[in-house]
């Protein structure tokens, strides 16, 4: 076997898709050949670098949402109806009962679940920002990031807080979150980042009052100012997370 | 209509949403590539032969769907077939582990991003954990053109991590 055939084969080789005689081969050709032993140690480390390094993009939850909205259901088996029936009584059933309780509890729930998605695309955001999403520069501080957001956005960020040495600020980006896009602050405490997501507020139910919640090992403050829409997300733990978001909801212009 | 299950198709949104991103270096349009892709898959979906492998079919429609907007973005390209015949001067710099461990993500997303769209492809396929075969399926090109473009992918990815160096 030459070297060249040998390192056509190698990388089908570290996939496990070679033949019994063809690995056998190879593995003889190796044995006596540093060269391709060193080719092939280092088509491994490439393959360790595109695995663990190459940054890797989840799609965001509003287009999944999009996606199985737009995506017809099967009908349901003749087989089931029966039981479908019986699962239908018994919703109206437990339908009725939630009317009967009260409509503030539904509500509730509704608006639950609602900050729930806003707090997921949140997470969801930031992973991608930590993942390699570039940042404007900031040299010059706020006041550079902000015209950089001219033309990317339809609305101007409500934001005053530029950083201090706390919690530095480390540039701007533009993302979207959910149906729209939003301006992305990232500011930096020791060795976590928090991502501050501004956005225009109309459709979406951000809470009045600062509102925090736990999602994936992420804490994320939700709230809402100057009719827009705010969401604070980091892995630093809550305390310190509610000092930087009463910085940014407490600086004057 | 043959009937794909929301559930089945939608478990690959994921990956298709990433190839997407890879291919396209924009994450607006690649949410875009990816929501043409289901609109196309569910126009099509009495052409698929179930248990033909559903994964392979989308990633080759939203393929499909990036080639067609690239070719209505500039007509003049309109019809042609990328090519693997790039400049030839690859060299096959060594890469060890201890400078991968060095390596950071924006360097390697960086030498991806350095890729010629073709070459991209097939590395991001190849990571899919497409076969060649699958992925010249996939392309509509020969398997020995994939194996060609994933050596000299490789190949140039090796030689521009390797130049990273170690870092002080």
């Amino acid at each position: 076997m030459t070297c060249d055939t040998a390192r056509g084969l190698i990388l089908d080789a570290i996939r496990g898709r070679l033949s019994d005689a063809s690995a056998r081969e190879l593995r003889q050709h190796m044995e006596t050949c540093a060269a391709c032993r060193a080719f092939e140690a280092s088509e491994r480390a490439l393959s360790e670098a595109l695995d663990t390094k190459l940054p890797q993009y989840a799609a965001p939850l509003a287009l999944k949402r999009r996606l199985q909205g737009s995506w017809p259901h099967a009908a349901a088996p003749v087989r089931t109806r029966r039981w479908s029936s019986q699962l239908a009584r018994m919703a109206a059933v437990a339908a009725a009962v939630a009317v009967v309780a009260g409509g503030a509890g539904s509500m509730l729930a509704t608006r639950s679940a609602e900050r729930e998605r806003l707090a997921g695309e949140s997470v969801n955001d930031h992973l991608r920002l930590l993942a390699g999403a570039p940042l404007a520069t900031v040299t010059g501080g706020l006041h550079e990031v902000k015209p950089w957001f001219g033309g990317k956005l339809d609305f101007a960020p409500s934001l005053h807080f530029a950083g201090d040495e706390d919690f530095p600020l480390l540039g701007g980006a533009v993302e979207r979150f959910l149906d729209r896009p939003a301006a992305v602050f990232v500011f930096q405490r020791r060795l976590h980042k928090a991502s501050l997501f501004v956005m225009s507020l109309p459709g979406l139910d951000f809470p009045l009052r600062p509102t925090s919640r736990s999602v994936r090992g992420f804490n994320v403050v939700l709230w809402q100012a100057n009719d827009q829409g705010y969401a604070l997300v980091s892995d630093l733990n809550l305390d310190e997370l509610l000092q930087l978001q009463k910085r940014i909801a407490t600086a004057g212009p | 209509m043959a009937h794909i299950d929301a559930s089945e198709v939608l478990a690959h949104a994921d990956g298709l949403y990433n190839f997407a991103r890879w291919l396209c270096l924009d994450a607006a349009e690649a949410e875009d590539l990816v929501q043409e892709t289901y609109v196309r898959a569910l126009a099509s979906a009495h052409q698929f032969q179930p248990g033909t492998g559903l994964r392979a079919w989308l990633f080759r429609i939203l393929r499909n769907v990036f080639l067609d907007r690239r070719r209505r973005a500039a007509p003049a390209i309109s019809g042609e077939e990328p090519s693997d015949d790039v400049p030839g001067d690859v060299s096959t710099g060594e890469l060890g582990q201890e400078q991968v461990r060095r390596l950071v993500a924006a360097d390697v997303a960086a030498a991806v991003q350095g890729l010629s769209e073709p070459f991209r492809t097939v590395v991001l396929l190849d990571m899919e954990g497409f076969t060649d075969a699958e992925s010249a399926n996939i392309l509509g090109c020969s398997e020995g053109t994939v194996k060609s473009r994933l050596s000299r992918a490789r190949a140039r990815l090796r030689s521009q991590l390797a130049a990273y160096g170690p870092r002080p």
